[in-house]
């Protein structure tokens, strides 16, 4: 295809994936590196009190104010970043990766199997993701590693389901019966031709796992199931915040702000993802 | 019904899955439970003598291996006996019922409320598609489904229960209570269903059969109301059958958050005071109506629309 269009001397088409992925490089290296520029210039430490400048409101030397304890918000906001998009990340890539492997596996497995594994999936989808982490996180302490674990516990599943449904109607396509009768392993097969087409899907569902997960990480906090103060996780900020709201708002303002503004855009740029690939296809 | 039957085996392994899960969870946690429910026993004691703590392990089996303890455990579940709390000495049963009230009251509150809202953003932004109505539909749907449903009840609180002083900030009782909370799972309601209802609309409103309404000379309002909207209603039911178990946790973030009692309040509770019998039924509780609901409205879809009666079910 491009060849030919190459030939005819024409330019070739700039396609709306490549697109997509330039801009989201693009966007993604810009905050990486404005949060960088931020951790470095700012003069605080995210757990430097300072008790004769409680509760300041934004100034031109705490430009998100101060906290209860004089902790400077913005430096806590930079570093709550990480602990609060970051432990997301890694509970929606743990889902991804186990509930791509469990569905796949039930794809290729054949009927009884299948039908055991796809039963189990059922049984920990049954359980709401926030109901099951607030019991697991109260039982075993409220801790930032349990967190992790007991969110991680019930995140694969939809992947799981996805990723079967679609590993089942790929493996019936013609590429995947020729690699068969070349002689190709499973393990060949799986790698080369059905991971590459069942992970577009699966990225665009990871997408708002990711922000689905930030949500429940900072809410868990936030009721004390989670990250537990003085971590600087956003949720974690606002139960902080939360017995000064009415001499300074701007404590729990600015938390629940970074929280709506990242879900928010992950969503969208999930949303644009499949729309390209919808194009694409 | 064929459809529902042919489920049933599979719903039934799932239930046994959901309560080994449930058993698991509680095995595996730390703490002595002889020792809780001694406690729970005799509130005044503060050390027991081991032979107490003996006697309360053979009662309820605890040094019996984990299938057996599962066991014992599951056969008290299927007659209907779900142990006593161990934080009052009263069936665990009898404690859900009482706080099932105000989370039900809750719910649906907000559930009517947030699609009242859902529906006529749907319905303004597909009859003028394309209008700064559509667009402005869809962004506040989109935040509303980023929205940390705590913090928008923290504003809330701020706004009309600190500064304007309308309504109570926190607690149960009066139906001024209710407002604050019900506003605030509304807004979560009405974000994902406006999404929702809008692209179910959308595509009734595509469908040939309107095209041929409106070359009849049939008016479009009537070609929405009578046509459209019928047939956008029974995926929409669905969708929200489905999406019932983010309204219950929904539900349970709004309680925790504005200190409401109900399910979300007693989980909490429960869970820090290692109340196992009434966590165990609560977790049990909650994915096992997960499930019910589910296969009901997978049950109504396949009902209403032949094509699923033989589809093989997807995400």
């Amino acid at each position: 295809m491009s060849e030919v269009l190459l030939q005819k001397g024409a330019k070739l088409p700039d396609s709306p994936l490549s697109r997509f992925k330039r801009r989201t490089g693009l966007v993604l290296a810009v905050l990486a590196l404005g949060l960088c520029i931020g951790l470095w210039l700012t003069p605080y430490q995210p757990a430097q009190a300072d008790f004769l400048n409680r509760l300041a409101p934004p100034e031109p030397a705490h430009w998100f104010g101060t906290d209860h304890l004089g902790r400077d918000i913005g430096t806590r906001l930079l570093y709550g970043a990480f602990w609060s998009l970051g432990l997301a990340l890694v509970v929606s890539l743990a889902g991804l990766i186990a509930g791509t492997l469990v569905g796949l596996l039930a794809a290729r497995s054949g009927s009884f199997p299948d039908a055991l594994l796809m039963r189990v999936t059922d049984s920990f989808f049954a359980f709401p993701e926030l109901i099951a982490a607030v019991a697991f996180a109260g039982l075993f302490g409220p801790s930032t590693v349990n967190l992790v674990v007991a969110l991680s516990l019930v995140s694969w599943m939809k992947f799981a389901r996805l990723a079967r449904s679609l590993g089942l109607t790929i493996g019936e396509r013609d590429f995947v019966i020729q690699a068969r009768l070349n002689g190709l392993t499973d393990w060949l097969i799986l790698w080369r031709h059905i991971l590459p087409n069942v992970l577009p899907s699966l990225l665009v569902l990871w997408t708002s796992s990711w922000s689905r997960t930030i949500l429940a990480v900072s809410g868990l906090s936030f009721l004390g199931f989670g990250v537990q103060p003085p971590t600087a996780e956003w949720g974690a900020m606002l139960l902080d915040g939360k017995p000064y709201m009415q001499t300074a708002p701007h404590i729990m303002i600015f938390p629940g702000l970074a929280v709506l503004v990242s879900v928010l855009a992950i969503n969208l740029a999930g949303d644009r993802l499949r729309d390209v690939l919808a194009q694409t296809r | 019904m064929k459809y529902f039957l042919s489920r049933l085996p599979g719903l039934a392994f799932v239930l046994l899955g959901i309560s080994l899960i449930t058993f698991t969870l509680s095995y595996f946690s730390p703490g002595d439970r002889a020792e809780a429910i001694a406690h729970a026993r005799y509130p005044e004691e503060i050390a027991f003598p081991p032979e107490l703590l003996q006697a309360i392990r053979a009662e309820f089996h605890l040094e019996e291996p984990f299938w057996l303890q599962y066991l014992y455990w599951f056969g008290n579940v299927l007659r209907g006996d779900f142990g006593l709390s161990y934080a009052s000495q009263t069936s665990v049963w009898d404690i859900f019922i009482g706080n099932l009230g105000e989370t039900v009251t809750l719910s649906l509150t907000s559930l009517g409320l947030g699609l009242a809202v859902a529906f006529l953003l749907a319905s303004l932004a597909v009859r003028h598609p394309g209008t700064w109505l559509d667009r402005a539909a869809v962004m506040l749907s989109s935040v509303g489904a980023a929205m940390p449903s705590y913090w928008l009840g923290l504003l809330l609180i701020l706004g009309f229960a600190v500064h304007l002083g309308w309504f109570p900030s926190y607690g149960t009782g009066t139906p001024a209570h209710l407002v604050l909370p019900a506003l605030t799972l509304a807004f979560w309601v009405m974000a994902s269903q406006t999404r929702l209802l809008r692209s179910f609309m959308l595509e009734a409103a595509n469908q040939p059969f309107v095209e041929t309404l409106r070359l009849r000379g049939i008016s479009e309002s009537e070609i929405f109301f009578r046509h459209v909207l019928r047939h956008a209603m029974v995926p929409a039911v669905t969708m929200i059958a489905i999406d019932f178990a983010s309204l219950l946790e929904g539900a349970i973030i709004v309680e925790l958050t504005f200190a409401r009692s109900g399910l979300g309040s007693l989980l909490a509770g429960s869970v820090l005071s290692r109340d196992l019998p009434m966590v165990m039924f609560l977790v049990m509780f909650f994915a096992v109506a997960y499930v019910v609901i589910n296969s009901l409205a997978e049950a109504l879809q396949a009902a209403s629309d032949p094509a699923t009666r033989t589809q093989e079910q997807r995400v």
